[in-house]
């Protein structure tokens, strides 16, 4: 049974990185209810697993591993809609294809950033929420954390290459479905109709 | 350098992911950049790629947790030790 040293022990490895936690969270669950929920149950576990912890190891690949499987129990309890980004449909390079299309690359500007610039957390949020479940815990813990594909392995307990796979794919989805946002907001015109 | 051959716009392409990431072994990453500095349309879709990632970063990184979750979280592992 863990102790009042133990407890304290746990906090000071926890408390550096419950923002970042959070923050991956968010963007796994989509609404901060449940990431709030995500993480005081994801450290709970970790608590009564700290015995397992290899002191000096990375208690954040070990703490993120706890995290993202719980989030995978979540997912298995809040079955979601099936208005899922597609992982057929998106073409290799497609938002540098529909601005060109667009017309952005022309005047000098940062094409990407008079797209993207334009749209809001909440907006890129719902565009990383739109990817299948395996897709959006690699490309979440990709953009929040920058970790390296075998960082990323470590924590999913995948092969790299998988994880290689799920982040080329996953960014062509999310690619398309940023796009999607930002005509359906009126950020661009698409220019010739789309193939 | 014994072999500065450069790399077809097709292989530059099928490295983009890669390079991106900063997954490819040097000599790649070098030869990648060796074909930036001459082709200017890979080198747009290159930075192009690069931009949309930091883009989507930086607007990620805005979620602050509630001020009072780590002592919510203390006060649930208190529970535990009782």
């Amino acid at each position: 049974m863990p102790d009042g040293t133990s407890q304290r022990q746990f906090e000071s490895l926890l408390a550096p990185l419950v923002g970042s936690a959070f923050g991956v969270a968010l963007r796994l669950t989509g609404n901060r209810d449940d990431a709030e929920d995500l993480v005081q149950e994801a450290s709970l576990l970790a608590f009564r697993a700290f015995g397992s912890f290899a002191p000096g190891t990375n208690f954040k690949a070990w703490f993120f591993k706890i995290l993202t499987n719980r989030f995978y129990q979540w997912c298995r309890k809040h079955r979601r809609e099936p208005e899922i980004a597609s992982v057929e449909d998106a073409p290799e390079i497609y938002l540098y294809t529909q601005t060109r299309k667009a017309g952005l690359h022309e005047g000098g500007g940062d094409p990407a950033e008079l797209v993207l610039g334009k749209l809001d957390e909440e907006q890129v949020g719902a565009a990383i929420a739109s990817l299948p479940d395996d897709f959006r815990v690699a490309a979440t813990l990709y953009f929040m954390e920058q970790l390296s594909y075998q960082e990323i392995a470590d924590i999913l307990e995948c092969p790299v290459g998988t994880i290689r796979s799920r982040l080329h794919r996953g960014r062509r989805i999310l690619q398309k479905a940023l796009w999607e946002i930002a005509v359906a907001n009126g950020i661009v015109e698409p220019g010739e109709a789309e193939e | 350098m014994a072999d500065e051959k450069l790399i077809t716009c097709e292989e530059a392409f099928r490295r983009l992911q890669d390079y991106l990431d900063r997954e490819l072994a040097e000599h790649e990453t070098e030869e990648v950049n060796r074909h930036l500095a001459v082709c200017e349309w890979c080198a747009s879709e290159y930075r192009f790629e690069r931009s949309v990632i930091e883009q989507v970063r930086n607007k990620l990184q805005g979620a602050r947790p509630p001020e009072d979750l780590m002592s919510r979280i203390s006060a649930s592992l208190q529970g535990e030790g009782e």
